[in-house]
């Protein structure tokens, strides 16, 4: 899916990435994790070809600087950390911004059945006429993952979606909604690379977890090999415990 | 979309029909008809006065309206912010300030310039002047693919004061007939309406909304940040071109050809925002039409006003510009 070997990114001198490896197959869902300012988001904006690298990004075996923009927005599509708050549209235009890439001046009838299916899934479809701007931040951050996610619904095998912190202010049950729509996106043969802040979520939804720490890869893996009491404290520098989940039997990691 | 195209009909015929020249009892429109029949029967004056004054003019304000409608909806739309427009970024000075040298330094180097390029300086002077203009707010005012708005404005207002004293100083140069030519541009005027220029005008209108036009998803995107709608497939940086490029046309050519006519790239998107919120996909077409509208509106009322003398149309446009530019700084305050 998407190979990337020894990324640097300096910023005035400053190592923000120091030669990462990323690497995700078909179907895997990678969480990154790791403290603030490890270079996650960093990462993320490498991957996504936000910002140039000197090193090659190989998105389906091809340099995904090489790939034509609007051909790589049918097979990509990212949910960045800072949405901006002043959008004076409605939501359904919001979310039907996803589908640009498909359409010229007017959409068609798959991309209003591919609009109204997200807005249900991501529960936004009782705002859709509402003003984006006056909604709360919890509400924004579902009206943009449903159209990050909108973007991708086409018969494309293989697609990648890029969220940084999709979670942000979200409730418990709109967290856990979320990540399912991930992991269903995932389990039809898809990737995802999603930055996260919760742990215990993270175990019980990725196949892979990235923790960084420094710009670096402090360990790579599954989640149980990610997740040792010695790994997480030593990342994170407070202490923690490990158990196990009492309905998953997955590590669950509890601080302090 | 159809039913403002024909509201411009209407008021296109209205219009016609407005002014001081009597025609014997007919209708203006009447020997339109007859002009364009080619009916040997009309009388010469009869006829000057409907297709050389009149319909010309009509077509004249039809095109630089919706010219600066356009252009500044475009400059909303690349700065994110309803308050970009050719005026208040100092579009307009720039282009004013160059055509002003070419008025009045132009004799001095003409003969060393090719042929083409002598018949149109003004013009051409114009555009690069908005075009320098356009690309220095732009560089001062934009990092990172965000704006200040601040900046942005402050920098126009800087142009629009090197522009103004420069342009000051030109004045104190210049002789009596170039003087004349100078205070045209100050005050915007369509009374120097032909049909050639019209054809300019036509021409320039047609490339730059066969390329403008078709950009409102852009637009919309943009809203989202640049990265944002590079993800939607959106080509950022050719998209920014393309507009700094063909705003700076479409403000010169207006200027080379009207003088300034302020504020008309801020009236008619602020209304259509009231009606359609800051959708692009609509307001970007809708703003080629209404700004037509407005400034046909405008220019028949500026020549029949105080007929048989006229007023000067760009009395009228900031008239109705300032109070709008008000209301939107003070609906804004929170947020600049």
């Amino acid at each position: 899916m998407i190979k990337a070997h020894q990324i640097s990114y300096k910023h005035k001198e400053f190592h923000i990435l120091d030669s990462v490896d990323v690497h995700l197959g078909y179907g895997e869902f990678l969480a990154i994790v790791g403290p603030n300012g490890a270079g996650k988001s960093s990462l993320l904006s490498v991957l996504a070809n936000e910002v140039k690298s000197k090193q090659q990004i190989l998105f389906k075996d091809k340099n995904i600087s090489d790939w034509p923009i609007i051909e790589l927005s049918k097979h990509k599509s990212k949910f960045s950390q800072h949405n901006s708050n002043d959008i004076p549209l409605e939501v359904k235009d919001v979310v039907m911004m996803g589908r640009y890439p498909y359409f010229d001046a007017q959409p068609k009838r798959e991309d209003h059945e591919a609009m109204n299916h997200m807005m249900y899934e991501t529960d936004v479809y009782h705002l859709k006429d509402r003003e984006y701007n006056t909604l709360s931040g919890g509400e924004k951050q579902r009206v943009h993952l449903s159209r990050v996610m909108a973007q991708l619904q086409n018969d494309i095998a293989h697609k990648l979606v890029f969220l940084d912190e999709p979670l942000n202010n979200l409730d418990i049950k709109h967290q856990y909604k979320a990540l399912e729509i991930i992991k269903n996106f995932t389990r039809k043969a898809n990737s995802a690379i999603v930055v996260l802040h919760d742990l215990n979520l993270a175990v019980q939804f990725a196949d892979k977890i990235l923790l960084m720490k420094s710009g670096k890869v402090s360990a790579y893996g599954t989640p149980t090999e990610v997740f040792t009491a010695e790994n997480i404290s030593t990342a994170y520098n407070f202490p923690c415990t490990i158990c196990d989940h009492p309905i998953t039997n997955n590590p669950m990691i509890i601080f302090g | 979309m159809t039913i403002s195209a024909i509201l411009l009909v209407i008021i296109a015929v209205w219009s016609l029909n407005t002014g001081v020249y009597d025609f014997d009892g007919k209708s203006a429109f009447e020997v339109l008809g007859k002009v364009i029949e080619g009916d040997s029967g009309i009388s010469l004056s009869d006829k000057y006065v409907v297709w050389e004054v009149r319909a010309s003019r009509i077509i004249m304000a039809i095109l630089i309206g919706s010219m600066l409608a356009v252009s500044g909806t475009s400059l909303q739309g690349l700065f994110k912010n309803p308050l970009a427009t050719g005026e208040a970024i100092g579009l307009t000075s720039g282009a004013t300030l160059l055509a002003a040298i070419a008025i009045v330094l132009g004799g001095h180097f003409k003969q060393y310039l090719p042929e083409m390029v002598q018949f149109s300086l003004t013009g051409i002077s114009a555009f690069l002047g908005a075009l320098g203009a356009m690309l220095l707010v732009y560089r001062i005012s934009t990092s990172a693919g965000k704006t200040n708005v601040v900046m942005m404005l402050l920098s126009g207002v800087a142009i629009t004061s090197i522009g103004f004293s420069i342009t000051g100083f030109l004045i104190y140069l210049s002789k009596d007939e170039q003087l004349r030519d100078l205070s045209f541009w100050n005050m915007g005027s369509l009374a120097g309406a032909t049909w050639t220029k019209n054809a300019v005008l036509a021409m320039v209108i047609l490339i730059s909304y066969l390329i403008l036009l078709p950009q409102g998803k852009a637009l919309n995107a943009m809203l989202l940040g640049e990265k944002d709608a590079q993800h939607l497939g959106i080509n950022v940086e050719k998209l920014k071109k393309q507009i700094v490029i063909i705003t700076s046309l479409m403000v010169g050519t207006c200027v080379a050809f009207s003088g300034t006519i302020g504020f008309v790239g801020l009236i008619v998107p602020y209304i259509l925002r009231l009606l359609f919120k800051s959708n692009y996909t609509f307001i970007l077409p809708l703003s080629a039409i209404l700004g037509s509208i407005l400034l046909l509106i405008a220019d028949t009322i500026s020549r029949s006003i105080v007929a048989p003398s006229e007023l000067p149309i760009g009395i009228l446009t900031s008239l109705i510009g300032g109070p709008i530019f008000i209301a939107i700084l003070i609906k804004f305050k929170k947020s600049l």
